[in-house]
């Protein structure tokens, strides 16, 4: 009966209930929005380690993000390549190039160079084209989210970057990087490009074979290649995206306007609940009269924040799923990690019963002789 | 011999501005019989509805015991006073004090299920009898809105009966009402009074209320001035 009366009272006092509904919902959308828009970013960081499909990455010593390493020797590859451990190594070459648009700007990108056939860290998503256009001599892919950008060039038309003129083989889709916008090519032109030192290389990807311990597989390649830094695509993966979240204020930006929209939230949910509260003081004491403890009036008001916080989680993940679907092959960044959700909905949850406990401290502080008066 | 269902033994209680201290109900001694329609006269301020109150188990006295069916609960945490109102008392307001957010037949089993208790398709049962015995068969889906003055006394005290109460308090429920609605009301609970297992008190400052008085009680400032009881044993 108790939470029959916490959901008729949330029924009937619909201002007050669209109210804090609002404030969950805007707990959700704006703190989802914003974790999403941040791990968006954090796939960007990293986004050639985690689509590398490599198991280790041998880069320059002390490498602390993939974007930063130095030049090593390609012939890593073939002091890898030997062990019983690995099934493939292949090197990696980026760096930064002036693309001339169409109308003669320049516009900065990041060249990757791939080595072939195998291309590995290569593009993971085509919009037109394929892989193979990666086996072109001239052949560049370019992003169709930036394609605007360099006047809208089509595959097959010649382009300029790093005065190197290549040709479009391939169009990605949603392949975006943090450093750069990704130009992917092959490794020899990627030299020409970037004009990088001949026979060096910024990683040399390894693959293990199946069922080797890959702790094992980091100390065997360590012991093989004192001068490097080997680390699992995981480590790297994570240094990357710490190194960024330190060093550009990014983590801070993003935790404190996280932080204001969990604070407008609680605000709003405390203000209405309160009023609500203090708009049915009457009916409180009225229950308390009739036999309610207080428990039983804590129990109503904590119902009925849960009650709004679980329709309100609801409709703001719907709002976020929608804002989710919305940027998914869009410039902005948003990546909402599965596990966040729970996390979300749980956080929201316990910051509506937060929110209500004014209005909780207010409701069993009613007297009931006040009925009488 | 009948026993009383409910007794006050030496009750006072003071009330403080936080300098002052205010005594507004005197040492007082009552006793509470079933079957009988008591009812507590008095002008406003005389300490008629602080009496209510606490026979109601709603303030706790300043000094003195109260007994409900010879059962001490002066001394109760204030859950366990909770749960002997709910369980032992029905209370009729000045004003309906129905809660808006429910229809008229939740309004009605809220006192049997506020304390989590589950409410059973028996307990509907009950409470829809209760309702159709006062003339508000046809109004059990209807909101609290929809009632005139008369129609929410009338469910209020369906409300007060649900729990089969040994204690019915009314406080001047009939005030708010015009003289129509006032009658079928008061018949209603001069109805009720005739039931032996239940004691009904009604406290009012309206004189025309007294002839339905099985037993008048008068209180100014604080202090009994008038038992009819005990002014019938004295004369007998």
């Amino acid at each position: 009966m108790r939470s029959r009366v916490a959901f008729k009272i949330l029924l009937h006092d619909r201002s007050t209930t669209a109210g804090a509904l609002i404030g969950v919902i805007a707990i959700v959308f704006l703190v989802g929005q914003q974790i999403s828009v941040l791990f968006g970013l954090f796939t960007y960081m990293s986004v050639l380690v985690d689509h590398g499909g490599a198991d280790i990455w041998i880069c320059s010593k002390n490498t602390d993000n993939i974007n930063g390493a130095g030049y090593i020797p390609e012939r890593y590859v073939d002091r890898v390549s030997g062990l019983a451990e690995v099934a493939w190594a292949e090197p990696l070459l980026f760096g930064g190039a002036s693309l001339v648009t169409r109308d003669g700007k320049n516009e900065a990108v990041q060249v990757v160079g791939l080595r072939n056939p195998r291309g590995a860290a290569g593009p993971w998503r085509f919009y037109e084209g394929g892989q193979d256009g990666l086996l072109e001599f001239e052949g560049v892919t370019i992003e169709r989210l930036d394609a605007k950008l360099y006047g809208s060039p089509q595959v097959g038309d010649s382009i300029e970057i790093g005065n190197v003129h290549v040709r479009v083989s391939a169009i990605t889709q949603s392949v975006k990087g943090f450093a750069g916008r990704l130009v992917f090519t092959n490794m020899v032109k990627a030299h020409e490009i970037i004009k990088s030192p001949p026979g060096r290389c910024k990683a040399v990807l390894v693959k293990l074979n199946d069922g080797v311990n890959l702790q094992a597989a980091l100390e065997r390649v360590r012991s093989v290649l004192p001068g490097a830094e080997v680390l699992s695509a995981a480590e790297l993966s994570r240094m990357t995206r710490i190194y960024y979240v330190k060093n550009t204020g990014m983590g801070g930006s993003f935790g404190l306007s996280t932080l204001i929209g969990a604070l407008v939230g609680i605000i709003i949910i405390t203000l209405t609940m309160y009023t609500g509260v203090l708009q049915r003081q009457k009916d409180f004491a009225v229950l308390r009269a009739l036999g309610a403890r207080k428990l039983d009036i804590f129990i109503i008001v904590l119902a009925q924040s849960l009650m709004i916080g679980i329709v309100g989680v609801f409709i703001g993940f719907l709002l976020l799923a929608g804002f989710l679907s919305g940027t998914l092959d869009s410039p902005l960044p948003s990546y909402l990690p599965l596990w966040i959700a729970p996390v979300l909905a749980g956080t929201t949850l316990a910051m509506c019963v937060l929110g209500s406990l004014l209005a909780m401290r207010k409701a069993i502080s009613v007297e009931p002789a006040s009925v009488f008066r | 011999m009948i026993q009383p269902i409910l007794q006050l033994e030496s009750v006072t209680r003071d009330f403080s501005d936080g300098r002052t201290i205010r005594r507004v109900l005197y040492k007082t001694d009552m006793s509470i019989f079933p079957g009988e329609f008591t009812i507590i006269a008095g002008p406003s301020g005389s300490g008629k509805t602080t009496l209510l109150t606490i026979m109601g188990l709603i303030l706790k006295p300043t000094e003195g015991e109260i007994s409900i069916q010879n059962e001490r609960v002066t001394h109760l945490p204030e859950n366990r006073l909770a749960t002997v109102r709910q369980q032992k008392y029905g209370f009729v307001f000045q004003q309906a004090e129905l809660l808006p957010a429910l229809n008229v037949i939740e309004n009605v089993v809220v006192a049997s299920g506020i304390q989590g208790q589950k409410v059973s398709a028996g307990l509907r049962k009950k409470a829809a009898e209760l309702l159709d015995g006062f003339g508000m068969g046809d109004c059990l889906s209807m909101t609290t809105q929809q009632l005139s003055g008369g129609q929410k006394q009338r469910v209020a005290i369906a409300r007060a009966l649900i729990n089969a109460p040994a204690l019915l308090l009314c406080d001047e429920p009939t005030s708010a009402l015009d003289s129509e609605s006032s009658t079928i009301v008061l018949d209603a609970l001069k109805q009720l009074s005739k039931d032996t297992t239940r004691g009904l008190i009604m406290v009012t400052h309206d004189p025309r209320v007294f002839p339905y008085a099985d037993r008048l009680i008068k209180i100014e400032n604080g202090s009994i001035v008038y038992d009819s009881r005990s002014q019938g044993a004295q004369e007998a």
